[in-house]
């Protein structure tokens, strides 16, 4: 590189090598994706990585962008001091680290290192961007490197161009690719210009109208090291990470549909672009001189893998295993406490299926320790049905199912009990509310208009803002319901027989209904006997005037509430035809067992039934009890969880629950899944009576019933990998809420109805609230890598390990520990990777 | 009635004022002892607003005699403006310190919050019920400097100081325009009491020499709102002030950038003997609501979208106290109020509107002919209705320009109803819907006259050639923007509207100027107080 850059001249174009092109695929595969608002399902943020392990990621990422992902020392001395940590975990901890960590071998000498703050600390070496080096030259301030400027210009081309439908006037060239529609923007933007960054449009015009050339004419006039390549890029996407996300969720999309998509890489072509030109800006012999120096370093091999590097790093590396141990030894102690396993064979009272979701633990427990004969069962909330569920009036539908899966069935929802004509009538009825709302919103928001608007309706909100602070009135119509009559909205429902809608094949055949009863049945270990009332619950939350209310729905129902897909499961095994095939496959439902689909209220801890109306009269007594057992199950999930909200108990606590639920000032409605540490695929017996906490993802699996290991892989695959999505999702916006997380929810601003940003401007945000896992004076969530306890024999697990990729690199790389249960129903081996299993001695009873 | 009775008005303030500075004496006290004492006061502030309310309702305008030194001090006056401001301030001031309890809930920073929310509170109050220039001064710089400590609560962040620091030097700007005008205003009238200046305005008025001091003070006075009300060119700290929780933007757009407005409405006496600033008012708030309301159409974000459309808002009241509307502009500022508080604090829910809404739109394009269509069916209802009531646009010339915006904006609701495939249930749902609007505006403009009669002149005439320029110029341009905004979907990709287009998404690079010059000669690092560290306490293990 010279050092001295004619600014006159045109950029030399530059072909781009194969090399380069790994290099940008690579990079963008190391960002995780974000998921939009209308269905905010949790996300590993540490996705891109997962073929490396837990620590390397770490390191690098410490190394490359100085983003930490451990917790504060501060926070392990706590556990010390207050008992959370023992030393026989920092001494377990000790001895399980690898060699080369350069650490004490006495957990005493620990003790005393975890005392100090980290000290004298070489800084790593760091693969520097421009923002980086024109950062550090301004003494850390974003504003004068004009490095903030960056990101904010970047972020609003971003909005404008994503945008969903926030604003009216929306960018003509959005009809374009990234890169060219950016382009066309730069051309009439004197924004930089107006900043001082000079010649700003001439020098993006005189970038290569390919993006990929237009990248590797960046990187050869920056001069970047080959050997950097890639760690520049990911470090340029990092700097608009919130935004790379979503273009990865983009890219995700296409790519489960089969398409390959380039958004992200020609975002990156906009950020390195965008950086060129701030270069260009600096002649000055400071800034080339810091340059020069940032690329001898660049031009260093890393040190990824060998954390001895830095010995403060692996002293916090060894206290997070320690911590984790810690849960791990207090967990296990806790199972060993289960009581007898009760005698199988009597038919239950009532068979109660929920999601595997965290929250589902505590109602199962309260449930069960109410009614005698109560049967619990855990299984993905989606229970098997992956449908595209359309509400009345839309064309397409939205995916209930895990995001990993593509939705295979279409179910429309219709009012039950109506003609065709009358269905016709109900979405002709919707359409026309819907234009009339239309011109109604565009009056209120059009430039002239919008006066007009205020100074008739704007009196209206003297009532309006009254009644929503007394949590009389919901903020806007619920989104589910809006534009239908309330005489109807009771009677909604997933239509399930089929019919061709717009072209479309909805609904099941006979075959099918078959087909998937008997996969949900024997997915969920749940072959008999049966009770006379069996529930499927799905879940959902409710929440006011919170953005990141879909992200409390449930994540296996890909971010919408589970009860589309626990009612059509319940219709399903309802139907006389199915119940029949399925007695010639082995599958013997009595006639008198009845499917009710039903919601399990997150927020409220309350459960709806859904087509009661169908219940023969011979179960009236039954639908009697059951409602008086959920009554008092809701009262004590209500009792449990409110201690958590910091409710204080009394006379009006669980008015207060619910009070929580309509508040529309409510930032910390219900916790989520915060808590969330552990996933155990047993059978109910090993759990039964245990107080979990509300922290076990919890899966009913009989390996005894599997035959060839199907369910088991199917548990590994889909609910495991979810389950650690939605773990490392917390663990990330805990350690690292600024990296990881969303930020401070008191500052969100929705930004093109997909995402939010903190404050005005920056960067799009990922990840989870800091009020979602911090309640203020302490952390609700512990940041804990999931601990997965599988009942099933050692080769089974290593066989599903063996065959998917996803599996192992999870399992391999820790990003969780996994232990197998006995038969005789004891934690009895831990997976220590490469498909080998260590011993556990058998613990003694004291 | 005792006039010294009225003095328990300021109970309303003081009780704030009282929140906001016990926990300095007290500093143990919780954060759920500090919520309850702020909604004691700011059920105090109801009650004393309520009861003015009532007060001047049925005795009419009340003011205490001024507690000053030759007409220097402090005093109130309690008419149907201050007694409407009174209401609102303390109104949304309950509501969003109600919302705050919740909302700030586990910050760090809530007994502050809570306390800054309080004291700016005490401060716009005392503002409203001012009745002596001094007192509202130092209400206007203490309203100011308060609101500035709630814009940088979360000092650690840059652009926050950012844009504090802009709004800082727009104030303090507005201070000095206001204390100039106060020296003069005291130079011509003997005194600050409201009283006795409003009296000798308007003896002023009656002999139609209109000393030049006065004059400047009335320019002076508008610009000092103009500042404080955001307007052209110095709106840009508005847009960048969602740095801060949004209780505080909600307060700030519905409560406090309204003192602009307000200062206009309270010394109208004043202002309107200077034709100069009654033609500077609508020009350049007629020109700041043309520009806030176009670039508003632009923005992705929810909360500066709802700036920029306050930044539209306040021009358009600005505007109708330029044209001589002043009550239509109050009107307006408690209107907007409550409907922008709701905004900010529902800003959340914007998702939920964005999961009902569905595409493509059902009625297929809009219709080719629909503005044809819509201004018929306007002109015809408003045909009709005038008809009925013998209300006409017309009959009073000052208002003209705001009859043709409100037939701009029917026109722009009923077109919106004429899809390509027309159906008559939408069609005449909206047209209903205009029928509602236009008799909902008649009304509440005949109420607002009645009401405020007696506090602000009735609407002016039009002044001579130059402010009849004005009012052409204004329904034109209006008109302009009504109907290139219909073209923008048809001529969006065409090289010169897309120019437009990313001119008016960067707010045609004002604020990007104002920000580097603030970066050049106000720069140094933002954080000066250490970033808040939250004490790092684990979960209890069950």
């Amino acid at each position: 590189m010279s050092d001295v850059i004619d600014r006159e001249a045109p950029a030399a174009v530059l072909a781009p090598t194969p090399l380069l092109r790994h290099a940008i695929e690579r990079a963008c595969r190391r960002i995780a994706p974000v998921w939009p608002l209308k269905n905010f399902v949790a996300v590993n943020p540490f996705l891109g990585f997962s073929d490396r392990s837990f620590h390397a990621t770490c390191a690098m990422l410490h190394r490359v962008a100085r983003i930490d992902t451990l917790m504060p020392r501060a926070f392990y001395r706590e556990a010390i001091r207050n008992g959370t940590i023992e030393t026989a975990d920092l001494a377990a901890a000790l001895a399980a680290a690898p060699a080369d960590w350069r650490l004490p071998t006495e957990a005493a000498e620990l003790l005393k290192l975890a005392d100090n703050d980290r000290i004298a600390r070489k800084p790593p070496a760091v693969v520097a961007t421009v923002a980086e080096v024109l950062n550090e030259l301004a003494a850390g301030d974003r504003h004068v490197a004009r490095t903030a400027f960056m990101t904010d210009e970047i972020s609003r081309w971003c909005a404008a161009y994503f945008d969903e439908g926030q604003s009216v006037w929306r960018m003509p060239a959005r009809g374009l690719r990234p890169y060219a529609a950016w382009r066309a923007w730069v051309r009439y933007d004197r924004n930089p210009e107006m900043m001082g960054i000079a010649r700003f449009r001439a020098l993006v015009a005189d970038m290569p109208d390919d993006y990929v050339a237009a990248i590797a004419t960046v990187i050869e006039r920056l001069g970047i090291p080959a050997r950097a390549v890639e760690d520049y890029l990911h470090q340029a996407l990092l700097e608009i990470g919130g935004w790379a996300a979503y273009a990865r969720y983009l890219m995700w999309n296409h790519e489960l549909a089969g398409d390959r998509d380039d958004t992200l890489e020609q975002l990156l072509a906009i950020r390195v672009v965008w950086g060129y030109t701030l270069f260009a800006q600096r002649t000055d012999t400071a800034f080339r001189e810091a340059w020069r120096r940032a690329m001898e370093q660049a031009a260093l091999p890393p040190l990824d893998d060998q954390l001895g590097g830095d010995p403060d790093f692996c002293i916090n590396m060894v206290l997070q295993e320690a911590y984790e141990i810690a849960f791990r030894r207090r967990l296990l102690d806790r199972l060993a406490g289960a009581p007898a396993a009760r005698t199988a064979g009597a038919r239950p009272a009532v068979q109660a299926a929920f999601c595997i979701d965290v929250r589902s633990e505590v109602y199962r427990r309260a449930m069960e320790s109410v009614g005698d004969g109560v049967e619990t069962v855990g299984f993905a909330g989606f229970f098997g049905f992956p449908i595209e569920f359309v509400p009345i009036g839309h064309v397409t539908g939205r995916a209930h199912c895990p995001v990993l899966l593509r939705p295979q069935f279409t179910v429309c929802e219709a009012v039950g009990g109506t003609s065709e004509e009358e269905d016709s009538e109900i979405l002709v009825m919707r359409l026309l509310r819907r234009r009339v709302r239309k011109a109604w919103k565009s009056f209120k928001l059009s430039a002239v208009s919008s006066f007009i608007y205020v100074e008739t309706a704007g009196l209206l909100f003297a009532g309006k803002i009254l009644s929503d602070s007394l949590a009389v009135t919901r903020t806007v119509h619920d989104p589910n319901t809006d534009g239908l009559d309330d005489d109807l909205i009771g009677r909604l429902g997933p239509r399930i027989e089929p019919r061709p809608v717009g072209g479309r094949a909805t609904g099941f055949d006979p075959a099918q209904r078959v087909a998937m009863a008997e996969a949900v049945l024997r997915a969920m270990s749940m072959t008999g006997p049966f009770a006379r009332l069996v529930m499927l619950t799905g879940h959902g939350s409710t929440t006011v005037n919170n953005p990141h209310a879909s992200g409390l729905d449930c994540g296996a129902c890909g971010g919408h509430t589970g009860e589309a897909n626990a009612r059509v499961a319940a219709a399903i095994l309802n139907d006389p035809d199915v119940r029949v095939a399925l007695r010639q496959r082995g599958i013997d439902i009595p006639d008198d067992t009845v499917f009710l689909g039903c919601l399990h209220d997150t927020t409220t801890d309350v459960i709806r039934l859904f087509d009661i109306e169908q219940l023969p009269a011979s179960h009236a007594d039954d639908l009697r009890r059951l409602r008086a057992l959920l009554a008092k199950a809701t009262s004590l999930t209500r009792l449990e969880r409110a201690a958590l909200l910091g409710i204080a108990r009394g006379a009006a606590t669980e008015q207060q629950v619910v009070t929580r639920s309509r508040d529309w000032a409510q930032v910390r409605p219900e916790w989520g899944l915060a808590g969330n540490a552990s996933f155990i695929a047993a059978p109910r017996a090993r759990t039964r009576g245990i107080d979990l906490g509300g922290r076990s993802f919890l899966h009913d699996y009989d390996w005894q019933q599997d035959k060839d290991f199907g369910t088991l892989q199917l548990i590994m695959t889909a609910p495991m990998v979810v389950a650690s999505w939605i773990n490392l999702q917390y663990y990330g916006s805990t350690v690292n809420n600024a990296a990881f997380g969303a930020g401070n929810k008191v500052l969100h601003n929705v930004v093109g109805t997909l995402g939010v940003l903190e404050g005005n401007a920056g960067d799009l945000k990922v990840g989870l609230p800091w009020q979602s896992v911090h309640d203020g004076s302490r952390f609700v969530h512990e940041p804990l890598r999931l601990t997965v306890l599988i009942e099933a024999p050692l080769e089974a697990i290593n066989g599903v390990i063996a065959k998917n990729d996803i599996v192992r690199e999870l399992v391999d790389h820790h990003w969780l520990h996994l232990y197998a249960i006995s038969p005789q129903g004891r934690v009895s081996h831990a997976y220590r990777g490469h498909l080998l299993w260590q011993q556990l001695e058998e613990r003694s009873e004291s | 009635m005792m006039t010294s009775s009225l003095w328990l008005a300021m109970s309303g303030p003081a009780a704030l004022l009282a929140a906001s500075l016990l926990p300095a004496i007290k500093p143990d006290l919780s954060h759920q002892a500090v919520n309850r004492m702020a909604a004691v006061a700011s059920g105090v502030a109801g009650a004393a607003a309520f009861a003015t309310a009532i007060g001047v309702a049925t005795l009419g305008a009340l003011h205490t005699p001024a507690l000053a030194i030759s007409g220097i001090g402090f005093g109130l006056y309690l008419d149907s403006v201050s007694a409407t401001m009174f209401c609102l301030v303390s109104f949304i001031g309950a509501i969003v310190l109600r919302y705050s309890f919740t909302y700030m809930d586990g910050d760090p920073g809530q007994i502050r919050f809570i306390r800054l929310m309080c004291l700016t509170l005490a401060a716009v109050l005392t503002l409203a019920i001012s009745g002596n220039l001094l007192q509202f001064t130092l209400a206007w710089s203490a309203t100011s400097l308060a609101l500035h400590r709630l814009l940088v609560f979360y000092a650690e962040r840059p652009a926050a100081v950012i844009a504090a620091r802009k709004k800082f030097l727009a104030s303090r700007l507005g201070d000095l325009f206001l204390v100039a005008a106060m020296l003069l205003l005291y130079a011509a009238f003997g005194s600050l009491d409201y009283e006795s200046m409003f009296s000798a305005a308007q003896a002023m008025r009656g002999q139609g020499a209109i000393p030049l001091g006065v004059q400047i003070a009335a320019v002076l006075m508008v610009f000092a709102g103009l500042l404080k009300s955001a307007q052209f060119p110095v709106h840009g700290w508005l847009i960048e002030v969602m740095e801060t929780p949004t209780p505080v933007s909600a307060l700030l757009h519905a409560g406090i950038i309204n003192a602009g407005g307000f200062l206009v409405l309270r010394f109208t006496d004043v202002i309107s003997l200077s034709l100069t600033s009654m033609d500077l008012l609508a020009v350049i708030g007629g020109f700041t609501a043309l520009f806030g309301s176009v670039v508003m159409l632009t923005q992705t974000s929810i909360k500066v979208s709802l700036a920029w459309s306050t930044i539209a808002q306040m021009g358009f009241m600005m505007m109708e106290c330029g044209l001589g509307a002043f009550a239509a502009a109050l009107l307006h500022i408690v209107a907007h109020s409550l409907y922008k508080a709701h905004a900010f604090l529902s800003s959340g829910s914007v998702i939920d509107i964005a999961r009902a809404s569905w595409t493509p739109s059902p009625g297929g394009k809009p219709h080719p002919f629909r503005l044809i269509f819509s201004i018929a069916g306007v002109l015809l209802v408003t045909l009709l209705f005038s008809l009925l009531t013998g209300a006409t646009p017309a009959r009073q010339p000052g208002v003209f320009a705001l009859g043709a915006v409100l037939l701009l904006g029917l026109i722009h609701l009923v077109a919106n109803g004429i899809d390509e495939r027309p159906n008559a249930y939408v069609v005449v749902r909206t047209l209903a819907l205009a029928a509602v609007v236009a008799a909902a505006y008649f009304g509440l403009q005949l109420v607002a006259e009645q009401m405020f009669a007696g506090a602000l002149p009735k609407t002016e005439a039009l002044r001579g050639p130059l402010g009849i320029a004005i009012v052409a110029l204004i329904v034109l341009s209006f008109a302009t923007v009504t109907f290139l905004q219909g073209m923008v979907p048809r001529h969006a990709t065409e090289p010169r509207w897309q120019a437009l287009y990313v001119h008016v998404a960067n707010g045609f690079y004002v604020n990007t100027i104002t920000n580097r010059l603030v970066l050049h000669y106000w720069p140094g690092p933002a954080p000066t107080s250490v970033p808040v560290r939250l004490p790092i306490v684990l979960r209890e293990h069950p």
